[in-house]
């Protein structure tokens, strides 16, 4: 296929076929991963998009609309909360968890509701999650499709109305069952391809591939 | 570095400097926006990935590394990387691709007036068979995915690719002499 003088010419070529966007499902993910954990096989694929960025000099600029106002909204109130999330972890992982913990009995105690059936499902139907809430913890199968292809893990996250999503879990082949409460109507549930391992840094970073409000 | 203002702009919003961020935005959006159209097709989703996509620049600006390439180059990598995981997250739809792989070849007009990098890779794509450069830009400018382009050049998948690593092979050898 490649040079046989050339023995780095398959890496070489991979790193072209990532930057260029040409793999699909698994090999992406795969790549993707590569990427991620291999600096001198991550500095090829940053030498492709070099290599390959005169092309997008090719597209006429389009006048984009002003996104930032969302755009800063959704990041520095984030800034708030990692800040707040750092006086946290000076008071001790511990202690955190305890009040975590006490909070979570205090929101049980306070809204005792009848069991939830939340149904998700991709745009074409083909991959689907039933979640039931019955007031103290949250149970999700997989009622149609596969899994997330190897490499990558479909992660589910709860959003309430305005706010970052949070993530409750991965959701592989065996149900996932957490504690957690009856959420109020108008939150949401959602499902995003996330590497394998779950999102690094608790925040989605792949394409959400089904969502469903929570309706009472 | 001083030749490079949006690589400054981002080694600055490493150092969590809003102002320029707002900057890196005011000078590189439309062209980020023009490319996001160009591969998802649509408007109002290119307006999403462009809003994620600038979430991204922020959070991972400390990443930029002006020895591995131009701001704008990494600015636009993570553009199109984002588009695609977009695209191959979408159902099949290998049969409502648009056909519109020649319009993508390099107009003579800006073949005239290309310079710099776009025209030494100009010179190079001149090198390869024309349905070969047009495989790669087709999976560069439309996100199209190997499955795509072998449906598209009516040959088997593992043809395909061997066509195109061999381009891509051959275009690295020449962007690098």
């Amino acid at each position: 296929m490649t040079d046989p003088a050339r023995p780095d010419d398959d890496d070489d070529a991979l790193a072209a076929e990532l930057a260029l966007g040409v793999l699909e499902g698994e090999e992406r993910a795969a790549a993707q991963t590569r990427a991620a954990r291999d600096p001198a096989f991550a500095a090829r694929v940053a030498a492709w998009e070099a290599h390959l960025a005169p092309l997008a000099d090719q597209v006429a600029p389009v006048p984009a609309p002003n996104l930032m106002p969302a755009i800063e909204a959704r990041l520095f109130a984030q800034d708030r909360r990692e800040r707040r999330f750092r006086i946290g972890a000076l008071i001790g992982a511990g202690f955190a968890s305890v009040a975590m913990m006490l909070l979570a009995v205090a929101f049980l105690w306070m809204t005792p509701a009848p069991a939830v059936q939340v149904h998700m499902q991709t745009a074409d139907a083909a991959t689907a999650y039933d979640a039931t809430f019955d007031g103290f913890k949250l149970t999700v199968v997989r009622s149609a499709g596969q899994a997330a292809p190897t490499g990558q893990v479909h992660e589910l996250w709860i959003i309430a109305p305005g706010k970052d999503p949070v993530s409750l879990g991965l959701l592989q082949d065996r149900p996932l069952v957490v504690g957690y409460p009856t959420p109020p109507a108008g939150w949401t549930l959602a499902v995003s391809v996330e590497p394998a391992g779950g999102a690094p840094a608790g925040k989605p970073t792949g394409p959400v591939v089904m969502a469903t409000e929570i309706t009472l | 570095m001083t030749d490079d203002p949006i690589a400054e702009m981002l080694l600055r919003c490493a150092a969590q400097d809003r102002a320029a961020f707002r900057a890196i935005y005011s000078a590189t959006s439309s062209k980020l926006f023009g490319l996001l159209i160009r591969i998802l097709g649509d408007r109002a989703e290119a307006e999403d990935a462009l809003q994620e996509v600038f979430t991204r620049v922020w959070l991972k600006a400390a990443r930029y590394d002006g020895a591995r390439g131009t701001g704008m180059a990494w600015l636009v990598a993570l553009a199109r990387n984002h588009a695609i995981d977009r695209l191959r997250a979408r159902p099949q739809t290998t049969a409502e691709m648009p056909e519109d792989i020649a319009d993508d070849r390099m107009r003579p007009e800006t073949r005239l007036i290309a310079t710099g990098e776009l025209a030494r890779m100009s010179t190079c794509f001149d090198q390869l068979e024309p349905d070969r450069a047009s495989a790669v830009r087709g999976a560069y400018l439309q996100g199209l995915s190997y499955t795509d382009l072998a449906a598209r050049f009516d040959v088997p998948l593992n043809t395909m690719r061997t066509w195109l690593r061999r381009s891509l092979l051959s275009l690295r050898d020449c962007l690098n002499q």
